[in-house]
């Protein structure tokens, strides 16, 4: 197996890293320190990650250290302020944040303490999934730890620095790990995403200045620290530096998370990383970064993981979570399951993603069972174009919308053989013991 | 005020308020679900989108609801992305909603039909079962529920949060599941559960008391003034073809009630639906109070009024300020000395609208120079004076049937009210129209005049106070001799 320089997983592949004196152990805090007692000025520590080129783990690849410049002054707004921790990932095929919070817990609360002490924040929150809880025994144990050796609360270590760590356990709902969902939730309401504006460093939390990072974007600010923006720049691609953690999971040998450079080719880490499609078989059609990242054919496998190479790809990197679909595998099927889920996980704020969502969902069952009509791929089409981009108050409904559409746009004639058929010659195939029928498998590029 | 352009008018805009607003103050018409005026703005149904340019950005789709105007944007509310936007929107909308407009309280006032009609599609795409819910959910005594109906604006949810700060309603589970619902299905308590019917943009919440009682294009409509307290809340009367008032709705004023009214004013149109009406004029006689021409009772109180110098004159609280100036004149003319009945608080009293003070037009009434005299105070003035007048609506059931029953027959009385009234005290009664039958102003409480006016007429021959008090001749030797 091909392997890469790695940092971001060291201390979890260390066995115990998860107890402060291992951490401490390995180096850790010695970034918290550093910044506390050199002291380095908030607006240095801004300055850092901003030139470290850090982009937002959480989906959508925002400059980290951007997105904190936009708190306010502290001289001029009296107003509390917050970090919040987006450690709600949900996503269908992203499993990355559960790797560092269960063995890493001290990592994620060092960067956490970093990014408050640069954004002037007096507390921070993390908000768990409710489904991980392991990662939330072992953040709990982690905030204990990191207490009672002043690592957090008052006078941290001695300094004028004091922040409190909050852990929040999610109930479940995929709509709280959209940030504006998880502020309601952390208030104790319905996780209903707000409008924007005003944006969370305007009037988030408690409507106070707030900024919401994703575990992984926190886990990497302790590195940077100590060793420097440049050697950051070192790793990646100019435009999405260091290394990120890929989930790689669906029909692969070796499914999992890896660590590896941005800018690697998508062919590169299936087939060196992961091991290739399972069962030898051939790709049919993979997503770059989590369900709602729009699926791309076989012929796509040589795009490199980068923002910028996945979305001139036509896609998303989203949370870097490939999943795999091998040649087997009934793309109408896929869509279904994917719909179902949004429409699930839909707030119901929005008319069309509440009603959208379903719709898809109805529609692509319909397909699938063999009820498929004529219009069905033309209906498809046209609510997906309603339902995004940017029509809804958060992004659910977009994330609904573009799987939809790269599912037309890529598979188009799949789509309509299961309307023609009136049934899913996949489902037919396997209960026959035989391959699915050649009209279909020819159709686009696939891998050996 | 900020400057803005929309569909290539010149605008002023209320910089604190949202971009809808400022169209809608304008005359411009932009479709709405969530958006209420008296309400926060959540931008949830997005059925407001316009095309919004600012600056030297491109222009983008907006909720208009959720934008706040700014100086120089240009706004285009029926361009084709605009209508295109909400084409789409109404699709996803009408895609559950069962569609049974004929047998909706609603239809001919619906939002969701009236915007449907104007930018929506005249077919169906949607090959899907539709949503089957609850039909006829009871909240309680007041509102009934149709789950299918209800497109999840929480207009609702959010008038009991903000309004009576007493929440109550919530959005039940999520997505397509969502449902409207009070904690463990307790009933609604509280007297302005009746608003969220009017706040409903479709036919989800309707009223108990006016299901399937009219279709709304029957109905007569009306600006008045609500009777029940002396908060006065502007309100619209309706009428159905028969005469009947089935709705009492509120009407907006911004210094008044805004958009709300509580449910003992919404509902009290049972009193003015009575059929059993006083007759244009009854005198005693061996029977009884037997039918008489008007003017042979007017010819009987001045009669009364020239052989009873200071007789008790009682105004109803209801009276309008032209009845009560009309009154003085009287009063003054034969030396009466005036009052008005003054019921004591009837203990309904709220922080949001209801004082708790039965009488309308008690600020008006004082201000015209009437003394306010409680029941039992009257009562007993009664029971000592020789003659005495009572005018205006209600005037017997506020003293009191009871303590009137029990009046020396001796006593020359004659009574002006709405309703029947035999007890033998009485010597005459004329017949008054309600206050959905005459027109006049209310003062209520803080000052301002509210309108009253006739949303249909009175019983054939009865007149309104003012005209009568004009016809009593002026003294009773006069009378004789022209009779």
């Amino acid at each position: 197996m091909k392997t890469f320089p790695t940092y971001l997983l060291e201390s979890a592949r260390t066995p115990g890293a998860h107890a402060l004196d291992v951490y401490r152990g390995r180096g850790g805090y010695a970034a918290l320190e550093k910044v506390l007692k050199t002291p380095i000025p908030p607006a240095q520590v801004i300055a850092e990650v901003k030139a470290s080129g850090l982009r937002g783990r959480g989906g959508a690849g925002f400059p980290t250290g951007l997105k904190w410049s936009f708190m306010p002054d502290p001289a001029k707004d009296p107003r509390p302020r917050y970090l919040a921790v987006n450690a709600d990932e949900s996503e269908p095929g992203t499993c990355k944040d559960r790797v560092l919070m269960e063995r890493d817990p001290h990592g994620l609360l060092e960067g956490a303490l970093i990014a408050a002490y640069a954004i002037r924040a007096g507390a921070v929150y993390i908000y768990v999934r409710g489904e991980y809880r392991r990662s939330y025994a072992r953040l709990q144990a982690a905030i204990d730890e990191a207490r009672a050796a002043n690592l957090a609360g008052q006078k941290i270590l001695g300094t004028d620095f004091s922040c409190e760590l909050h852990l929040h356990q999610g109930a479940g709902a995929y709509i709280c790990g959209e940030e504006t969902g998880l502020m309601e939730s952390l208030e104790g309401k319905r996780g209903h995403p707000r409008p924007k504006p005003p944006f969370p460093a305007g009037s988030g939390l408690w409507a106070s200045p707030t900024t919401v990072n994703n575990v992984e974007t926190i886990h990497n600010v302790p590195f940077i620290v100590n060793r420097g923006e440049a050697w950051f720049r070192s790793m990646g691609t100019p435009a999405s530096t260091g290394n990120f953690l890929c989930g790689i999971s669906g029909h692969v040998e070796r499914p999992g998370v890896y660590e590896l450079p941005f800018g690697l080719a998508a062919r590169e880490i299936l087939e060196e990383v992961a091991g290739g499609v399972w069962k030898k078989r051939r790709l049919k059609a993979w997503f770059p970064g989590g369900s709602s990242t729009g699926l791309l054919p076989a012929s796509a496998i040589d795009v490199r993981m980068d923002h910028d190479s996945i979305k001139a790809a036509g896609s998303m990197f989203g949370t870097a979570a490939m999943i795999i679909l091998d040649e087997e595998s009934c793309v109408v099927r896929a869509s279904h399951v994917i719909a179902r889920f949004y429409d699930h996980e839909s707030c119901g704020q929005c008319s069309q993603c509440r009603e959208g969502t379903q719709w898809l969902s109805q529609i692509f069952r319909r397909i699938e069972e063999g009820e498929g009509q004529a219009d069905d791929v033309a209906t498809l089409e046209s609510l997906a174009r309603g339902m995004a981009p940017g029509k809804t108050i958060c992004a659910l409904s977009d994330a609904a919308a573009i799987p939809t559409l790269a599912v037309i746009k890529h598979f188009r004639a799949e789509i309509e053989e299961h309307i023609r058929l009136k049934r899913c010659p996949f489902r037919d195939a396997a209960t026959a013991g035989a391959t699915a029928p050649a009209g279909v498998l020819e159709k686009g590029a696939v891998l050996r | 005020m900020t400057r803005i352009r929309v569909d290539g008018r010149e605008i002023d805009a209320d910089p604190k308020k949202p971009l809808i607003a400022a169209c809608h103050s304008n005359g411009i018409d932009v479709p709405h679900y969530c958006y209420h005026p008296g309400l926060t703005p959540v931008g949830s149904c997005r059925i407001c989108q316009v095309e919004v340019k600012q600056g030297e950005m491109p222009a983008r789709l907006a909720v208009a609801c959720r934008t706040p105007v700014a100086e120089g944007m240009v706004v285009d509310t029926r361009g084709e992305k605009s209508h295109q936007a909400r084409k789409e929107c109404l699709e996803f909308l009408l895609k559950n909603h069962p569609l049974d407009c004929p047998i909706c309280d609603k239809a001919g006032e619906c939002d969701l039909q009236d915007f449907t009609y104007d930018e929506g599609q005249a077919h169906g795409r949607t090959h899907e079962p539709r949503r089957k819910l609850e039909k006829r959910k009871s909240l309680g005594d007041v509102i009934v529920l149709d789950e299918e109906r209800c497109i999840l604006c929480s207009r609702c949810v959010r008038f009991f949060e903000e309004v009576p700060k007493k929440p109550q309603l919530t959005v039940a589970d999520l997505g397509s599941r969502s449902v409207i619902a009070t904690f463990q299905d307790r009933p609604l308590t509280g007297n302005y559960q009746g608003n969220i019917a009017d706040l409903c943009p479709v036919g989800a919440l309707t009223l108990k008391a006016f299901r399937f009682k009219a279709r709304v294009w029957n109905l007569r409509k009306q600006a008045s003034t609500c009777a029940e307290c002396s908060r006065g809340c502007s309100t619209t009367v309706e009428v159905l073809r028969d005469g009947k008032v089935e709705r009492f709705r509120p009407r907006e004023n911004a210094l008044v009630n805004r958009w709300w009214m509580c449910d003992t004013g919404r509902f009290a149109f049972h009193p003015v639906n009575r059929t059993d009406r006083a007759l244009p004029a009854a005198i005693r006689g061996a029977a009884g109070l037997e039918p008489a021409p008007v003017e042979e009772a007017l010819s009987l109180l001045a009669d009364f009024l020239a052989v009873h110098p200071g007789a008790l004159l009682l105004a109803s609280p209801f009276l309008t300020l032209e009845e009560g100036r009309a009154l003085l004149e009287f009063a003054r003319a034969r030396e009466l000395e005036p009052h008005f009945l003054s019921p004591a608080p009837n203990g309904l009293a709220d922080p949001l609208l209801h004082t708790g003070d039965p009488c309308p037009n008690r600020r008006g009434l004082t201000e015209l120079g009437f003394a306010p005299l409680p029941p039992e105070e009257a009562l007993a003035r009664l029971g000592g004076a020789a003659a005495a007048i009572l005018a205006g609506d209600r005037i017997a059931e506020l003293v009191g049937l009871e303590g009137l029953g029990r009046l020396k027959p001796e006593l020359r009385l004659v009574v002006f009210d709405c309703y029947p009234l035999d007890v033998p005290a009485v010597d005459a009664l004329v017949g008054l129209p309600t206050h959905v039958e005459r027109a006049g102003t209310w003062t209520n409480v803080d000052g301002h005049r509210g309108p009253i006016s006739a949303a249909r007429p009175p019983p054939p021959g009865v007149r309104a106070l003012d005209r009568l008090l004009q016809a009593v001749p002026r003294n009773a030797a006069a009378s004789r001799s022209a009779t």
